[in-house]
């Protein structure tokens, strides 16, 4: 595997942001209620997190290790802000869905840690990997939460407008639970746990 | 030597300026390309709400935060915003007048309540009680009004309920101190 297989590769399990890592967790708790919310995140965090890390790695020599950090959130502010007007603009639903959540973004570790961690340091080639490493991990890990809870919490499955289908029982009578914020953190709880259990086996 | 000290000095300030003009001047040419975008969803998102509320509406006018309604250029009714501290944050309701002042209908807008609970306040059961009636009928049933607390979700009924009333109250008052 070359270089950008292995930088691509960590972020989907070994470095999980959100369940290794356990970075970007308040997004994550707050908009994982359904698959669409999660797909419209990981779309605006894609975006966000490549454009910064292609940025950054491209100016790492001219930044200043004083100002650096101001520099990262000037950049990813604006980028954040250019995905907020394109949103509210050409994906209304989906910037209606995400709410404050988008915005937010600016303020999501995920994206300053892996400017000042990763792109701040290595060539862009190696941080256009790592950054779609990690947003991969990051929608999976998205996708994995909502589609538990949105399964459970509404009792059927709905992505993008069509019907999927409708669990027996369950369709009538939802765990409503799971779609409040205690169903997140439970399910993220279980999840965290499974990947340590799993990492722990490994190491033994 | 001197050159390079003033550089190292220096750089924070020049490269940090320079980040900040060219994000600034990005962020202009990205808002001045979808404004009007933005703008035409805004719109569109009212009149479509309004021409639900009001079938035979053909213009609006917006004035004073009160939607005047006109069917072949006869006043028709009026809609305004109401806002409401529900339970789990802001809901906004879009109400609609007749010429008489009686409710023409409610519409909830967006609200945070919780799903299953005080998400019900946007279903036709109960936004359809407010149907018709007189602004001062507009109440709980258990406060003398004509409006059923959806069960085990009183707070997110209540907060519908006073938001239209009073907001009602208010535009009501000066929509006459117009005439």
């Amino acid at each position: 595997m070359g270089r950008f297989g292995k930088e691509f590769a960590k972020g989907l399990i070994l470095s999980n942001p959100v369940f290794v890592l356990a970075l970007g967790l308040c997004p994550t708790l707050a908009i994982s209620t359904s698959i669409d919310n999660a797909l419209g995140m990981s779309l605006a965090v894609l975006i966000v997190l490549v454009a910064a890390n292609i940025i950054i790695a491209a100016i790492r020599n001219f930044v200043p290790a004083i100002t650096r950090i101001p520099i990262f959130i000037v950049i990813i502010a604006t980028l954040v802000t250019i995905v907020n007007l394109i949103f509210h603009a050409y994906l209304p639903a989906t910037y209606e869905s995400l709410g404050i959540f988008l915005p937010l973004i600016v303020v999501n570790c995920i994206i300053l840690g892996r400017a000042e961690a990763f792109a701040s340091k290595n060539p862009v080639s190696a941080s256009i990997a790592d950054a779609l490493g990690i947003t991969v991990g990051f929608m999976l890990a998205l996708l994995l939460i909502s589609f538990i809870r949105q399964l459970l919490g509404t009792g059927s499955l709905d992505v993008m407008g069509v019907h999927l289908f409708t669990l027996p029982g369950l369709g009538e009578h939802p765990i409503v639970g799971f779609i409040l914020p205690y169903g997140a953190f439970l399910v993220i709880g279980v999840i965290m746990a499974i990947f340590r259990w799993k990492g722990v086996m490994k190491s033994d | 030597m001197r050159a390079k000290k003033f550089w190292n000095q220096a750089s924070p300030i020049i490269v940090l300026t320079i980040v900040v003009t060219v994000c600034v001047s990005l962020l202009t040419y990205i808002d001045s390309i979808t404004r009007d975008k933005i703008k035409a969803q805004e719109d569109e998102k009212v009149l479509s709400m309004l021409s639900s509320m009001f079938p035979d509406m053909s213009s609006y006018e917006y004035e004073d935060e009160i939607y005047t309604i006109y069917t072949d250029d006869v006043e028709a009714g009026y809609a305004f915003l109401a806002i409401s501290k529900g339970y789990g944050g802001d809901i906004n309701i879009m109400v609609g007048l007749n010429m008489d002042t009686t409710i023409k209908e409610i519409s909830i807008i967006s609200q945070e309540e919780t799903p299953g609970l005080g998400t019900r306040i946007a279903d036709p059961a109960f936004t359809g009680m407010f149907t018709g009636l007189d602004i001062n009928d507009v109440a709980l049933s258990r406060e003398g009004g004509k409006i059923d607390a959806l069960t085990s979700s009183t707070i997110s009924s209540s907060a519908v309920v006073d938001a239209v009333r009073e907001t009602a109250l208010e535009k009501i008052k000066l929509l006459e101190a117009k005439e």
